[in-house]
């Protein structure tokens, strides 16, 4: 799905990313851990082609990010509020990222019907825009539309560090389901080492812009993660 | 904590905001401009005593001066109304501090004082004041006239400030105050009451009786005390900023034909209407279109084409310039979520050229009862509408394609700098006056009609060639994307 190779970015001369290689592929759950500084968002933007990097490339599905813009159809992101447009309100949000993907009103309306639970009456016909949101409920906002586009390749920063616990779970267990089920590429960055290690398949752990470890998910990656974070308490 | 410190707080948002201190030479040019404004006001205090003479010869200036200062209020209401903004969110970080009530209100009151269109008619007063009135009514009562002007302006202030606190919709006030400024101005027209005279005779009043100065004293300490006590029993952030009304959904039904891109221009037509510095652009634009009953007939009597030929690129224009020149930041806020949703940038710029012709063409048709003037200004609009969307539109999107600056689409757009460069300067320069100058020298040296098809016909080149200059256009926002998205992260 995703081939990096040689990505190097950096910053008034500190490195942000640095990446030799890396292989993501269709069916991953890829949880991205680190400190803050580590490199985390600044991969998710060179994904995504936001940011320009300065050495190296990254390639969807073969085809280079920066060079072509094929990788739009399949996939989507939330990293923050930039990516909602704050003076629409849901509804209207859903219908025009339905429509870029040729979705019509009753498609979206029948795919908002199964997240009702997980915007816990919170979010549609409220008649509000956006903008008056609060930050977990325009995560949810955001998660959702990024769904709607039925993406095979997935991205979304820090996705519990803004929700309440109850939609926090329900996450985790979409996660996993869309996983399974669509043979789908979800790459999460959290700094829930509990969470990310239930959710993942397999977790990149970052410093200084380069990835030091990548380890399968589950109980042993938690250990492993504590560990790693308790020695860098120790310094 | 003293309210010194609250004002320097502010004086380091204003240097160290994002915006503020990125170029130099913007700097120079808004210290300049500024500058300007100052002289100019200066000016028309020296020399107003002048003026009056030159044109009223037959008239002493003092009666004349008061009887028009009626217009110089209600006008300067109006003007407060759009150009001041509240300082409320100012302390929304100090609010949940060691601090009194008391003092934070000291600091709103004080801080919302600090605006330009407090400062400027002082710089008309004093020196009217010291060269009219001093020789003719003596040191106290011109002492007096002052501090009751001064009072006045004190009044005005925390009128409007007390006005845009309790009201939601600003432009539903502004309506209202712009329709009772025409009735008082039509009931004087119709000889119902004489603005003039009233005008006159309350102000003569305050040079005759220098003790009534104490009127907008009083007048003053009471909107004063009014805002105050208004603001103490609403000291909350949800209060202070406004009130919130049940917002629906809307949908252009018209656009859906148009596919990808009239879902996009649908898009940019809720960005304008449901945020305020849009909003106000687009309403100027609407304002302009009523200047030609102001300069039409002056050049249509001096059969003055190329003059005309400029306003009417203004009136049917202006539009594509205001913005235009943003065309990019004004989605700055979710410009990364632009770039990753499944569209192309192509689409996306010929949505926002769809709309700048849009709205040109609506501007052309309601400028066309210009017609009745003169049978001239018909071929004149329609060329300089020709120009605009054949030309300047594409000159404008590619000058946006260097604007690296975000926006803060909730602010007011009067004497708002926010977001405009060097480049923005140049580009509002060269779709004006550039055209403007080609007419000129066509008119003087081939004649009217010569002038009217080649500026027409530059335009049509540029519509017959729209497909490839939107694609070298597309070129051109690729080359400085990420520079671009870079610049609309840095809030």
């Amino acid at each position: 799905m995703i081939t990096v190779s040689n990505l190097k970015k950096s910053y008034k001369g500190v490195m942000a990313v640095n990446i030799d290689h890396l292989e993501i592929n269709s069916g991953e759950v890829i949880g991205l851990v680190g400190n803050n500084g580590a490199g985390k968002t600044t991969f998710f933007r060179l994904l995504l082609d936001l940011i320009r990097c300065d050495s190296g490339e990254i390639l969807s599905k073969g085809l280079s990010v920066t060079k072509t813009e094929d990788w739009k159809s399949y996939t989507a992101a939330y990293i923050d509020e930039g990516f909602l447009i704050d003076y629409l309100t849901p509804e209207e949000y859903f219908y025009f990222v339905g429509k870029l993907n040729h979705l019509s009103k009753p498609d979206v309306d029948d795919f908002l019907n199964a997240y009702l639970l997980f915007f816990d009456d919170s979010i549609l016909n409220k008649g509000k825009y956006i903008r008056d949101f609060s930050k977990g409920n325009q995560f949810k906002i955001g998660i959702v539309a990024a769904l709607l586009s039925k993406p095979e390749l997935l991205i979304l920063d820090e996705p519990f560090a803004n929700l309440d616990p109850t939609t926090q779970l329900r996450l985790v267990e979409m996660i996993k389901t869309m996983a399974q089920q669509h043979q789908l590429c979800i790459i999460v960055s959290s700094h829930d080492i509990n969470q990310v290690s239930e959710v993942s398949s397999r977790i990149l752990l970052m410093e200084k812009g380069a990835i030091i470890k990548d380890i399968a998910g589950g109980d042993m990656a938690y250990d492993a993660l504590v560990d790693y974070f308790k020695v860098k308490t120790a310094h | 904590m003293k309210i010194s410190t609250f004002l320097s707080h502010q004086w380091l948002s204003f240097w160290r905001s994002r915006n503020a201190n990125k170029s130099l030479v913007l700097q120079i040019i808004l210290g300049i401009f500024y500058l300007l404004i100052f002289l100019e006001v200066a000016g028309l205090g020296i020399f107003l005593p002048l003026i009056l003479k030159e044109s009223f010869p037959e008239k002493p200036p003092i009666p004349l001066f008061t009887s028009y200062l009626i217009y110089y209020y209600l006008i300067g209401l109006l003007l407060r109304f759009q150009m001041q903004e509240l300082p409320s969110l100012s302390i929304q970080p100090y609010l949940a501090k060691n601090i009194t009530r008391s003092t934070m209100l000291r600091f709103l009151n004080v801080r919302s004082l600090i605006h330009i269109i407090n400062f400027l008619p002082l710089f008309v007063f004093i020196p009217f004041s010291v060269i009219d009135i001093l020789p003719v009514y003596g040191k106290i009562a011109t002492v007096c006239f002052l501090i009751a002007m001064f009072a006045l302006v004190i009044n005005n202030h925390f009128l409007n400030m007390f006005i845009k606190r309790k009201t939601v919709n600003n432009l539903w006030w502004l309506l209202g105050m712009l329709v009772f400024i025409v009735c008082l101005k039509g009931a004087d027209y119709f000889k119902l009451l004489s603005l003039e005279k009233t005008s006159s005779l309350i102000f003569t009043a305050f040079l005759n009786y220098p003790v009534l100065c104490l009127l907008p004293i009083a007048l003053a300490i009471a909107t004063f005390l009014i805002n105050n006590s208004y603001l103490r029993s609403h000291l909350y952030i949800e209060e202070l900023v406004s009130e919130r009304k049940l917002k629906s959904g809307k949908t252009y039904s018209f656009l859906d034909r148009f596919g990808d891109i009239g879902d996009m221009m649908a898009l940019d037509l809720k960005l304008i209407f449901r945020n305020k510095r849009p909003k106000s652009l687009v309403i100027l634009s609407g304002v302009f279109l009523f200047y030609g009953f102001i300069f039409y007939p002056k050049y249509i009597a001096t059969d003055s084409y190329s003059a005309l030929f400029l306003f009417a690129l203004l009136i049917t224009g202006l539009f594509i310039s205001n913005y235009g020149q943003f065309l990019f930041s004004w989605q700055s806020s979710h410009f990364d979520g632009m770039m990753t949703y499944n569209t192309n940038m192509k689409k996306y710029i010929k949505a926002k050229f769809s709309l700048l012709i849009t709205v040109c063409t609506l501007q052309l048709l309601l400028a066309s009862f210009y017609g009745f003037m003169s049978w001239r200004i018909i071929p004149i609009q329609l060329a300089a509408y020709l120009y605009s969307v054949g030309v300047n539109t594409f000159i404008t999107i590619y000058a946006a394609t260097y604007n690296y600056k975000s926006l803060d689409l909730g602010k007011s757009a009067s004497m708002n700098f926010q977001g405009i460069g060097a480049i923005q300067w140049l580009q509002s320069l060269a779709i004006s006056f550039g055209p403007a100058i080609i007419f000129f020298l066509l008119n003087k040296f081939f004649g009217f009609w010569s002038a009217i098809i080649s500026i027409s016909s530059l335009g049509i080149v540029g519509l017959i060639f729209q497909e490839q200059l939107i694609n070298w256009l597309t070129q051109q926002f690729y080359l400085r994307k990420h520079k671009i998205l870079e610049g609309f992260r840095e809030k």
